[in-house]
């Protein structure tokens, strides 16, 4: 009978639907957790990139805001979606003025896409904090740019180099060796082993904050 | 053969790295850290163990003109269930191994018993096979990061070994260690161990 011309089709058959059907059952079952998880994590970071800013405001510390998730996200944290901006943008606020911006920006890994969350000043001239949320580097080696050294390069950086001259956007950032100390502050430190994840980060944040900045140049936020 | 010997024999002696050189790409490319190749050990013994179970719990229903697309399957689907598992259940570790679960499926490994091993024997033994099987990568994984970490971040499982005064060795970070790491115990196994046990 395993000779016949219809056993292994109808074999395979069986074991797909079987298969499937128990790879169906059990991500069903589990999304609406993921989706959960997934969501926390995420405003768990918009809320952080923004308690520097509610935390000037507020006069309570940045550990406190942090602890007091989900209300305070709920209290400071405002999602916004200004026409024709194409990524999730949120602010923060107190008392009706706004205190900081947070948007969502992605690009291009060496493997995949990759997604972090930015916060800015009002003016979004200052890059307040910057966080990767989703990447899909090399373990031990691209990955490491979730590392707080590495990311911590960029907390109160001027995203816009010469405010005064508002076409001229490009952060001219140049990297040098992990192991090396910066010589001076537009030098940042790039991962051992990941100069194409490193430079991907760079290349991500001058387009995208590019991209912010002529937006808001010409809309309202 | 007893339960042992079979262990024994899918771990040490028929070693899957340094005896049938199997499961060489994850060996190079996860071993620059202690905690990545215990959790990337960990997510193959799993999956060995239960897709060997399974492959040979239908071994004798198997069209043998098939047989290599229903192991493909079920160690996909085994593969799929523990990353569906941890992101529901343990999203921080799953965050951690990051890409690792997927890799699995590509692992030579588990094509390499199911075919030598579980598509022969009974379900209980073949099940034993993989544990061991996994295991030996295991060892293979954790020798080969021990020393790239240690030399490369000056740290063992992410815990600092050496001073301030160590100076980091980049190469150990980077996939060449891995090469010649790889290569030289491959060598020394093969000409000492194999060469005294005759």
């Amino acid at each position: 009978m395993k000779d016949s011309f219809l056993y292994p089709i109808l074999f395979m058959l069986i074991l797909v639907v079987i298969f499937v059907g128990v790879l169906a059952v059990m991500y069903r079952s589990s999304e609406a957790r993921i989706l959960a998880y997934n969501t926390d994590v995420y405003q768990k970071i918009v809320l952080r990139l923004l308690s520097p800013a509610i935390s000037q405001a507020t006069g309570k510390s940045m550990d406190e805001i942090n602890q007091a998730y989900p209300e305070a996200y709920a209290l400071y944290v405002q999602e916004i979606k200004p026409e024709g901006l194409d990524r999730r943008a949120f602010k923060a606020v107190d008392s009706d003025s706004t205190l900081a911006y947070c948007f969502e920006i992605g690009g291009k890994g060496l493997w995949g896409t990759m997604k972090a969350l930015i916060s800015t000043t009002t003016d979004l001239q200052t890059l307040v904090d910057f966080a990767i949320v989703n990447q899909m580097e090399t373990p031990g080696l691209g990955a490491r740019i979730e590392e707080d050294w590495f990311l911590g390069q960029f907390r109160n950086r001027q995203m816009v180099l010469y405010p005064e001259n508002k076409d001229d956007v490009t952060a001219s950032y140049e990297f040098i060796a992990e192991s090396q100390t910066p010589e001076h502050d537009r030098q940042l430190r790039r991962v051992t082993g990941a100069t194409i994840t490193s430079d991907s980060v760079i290349r991500m944040l001058k387009n995208e904050i590019n991209h912010i900045f002529a937006f808001a140049r010409d809309h309202e936020l | 053969m007893k339960t042992s010997e079979i262990f024994i024999n899918s771990a040490f002696k028929e070693n899957s790295v340094w005896k049938q050189i199997l499961g060489i790409c994850s060996a190079l490319a996860v071993t620059n850290l202690m905690l990545n190749s215990l959790i990337m050990g960990l997510g193959v013994i799993f999956s060995l163990a239960l897709s060997n179970f399974t492959i040979s719990l239908i071994r004798n229903y198997t069209p043998r003109s098939v047989r290599m697309m229903v192991q493909t399957l079920i160690i996909a689907a085994y593969v799929i269930i523990v990353d569906i598992f941890l992101k529901a259940y343990m999203p921080d570790i799953s965050k951690q191994l990051g890409p690792y679960v997927g890799l699995i499926i590509t692992n030579c490994i588990l094509m390499g018993r199911a075919e030598a091993f579980a598509s022969q024997n009974k379900p209980f033994e073949s099940m034993i096979d993989g544990i061991g099987a996994g295991f030996g990568y295991t060892l293979v994984l954790l020798a080969i990061s021990f020393i790239r970490e240690l030399f490369g971040f000056g740290s063992v499982f992410g815990i600092r070994v050496f001073g301030s005064w160590w100076t980091n060795w980049s190469i150990m970070v980077m996939a060449p260690s891995a090469f010649f790491l790889l290569a030289m115990m491959i060598w020394i196994i093969n000409t000492r161990y194999y060469k005294l046990k005759g």
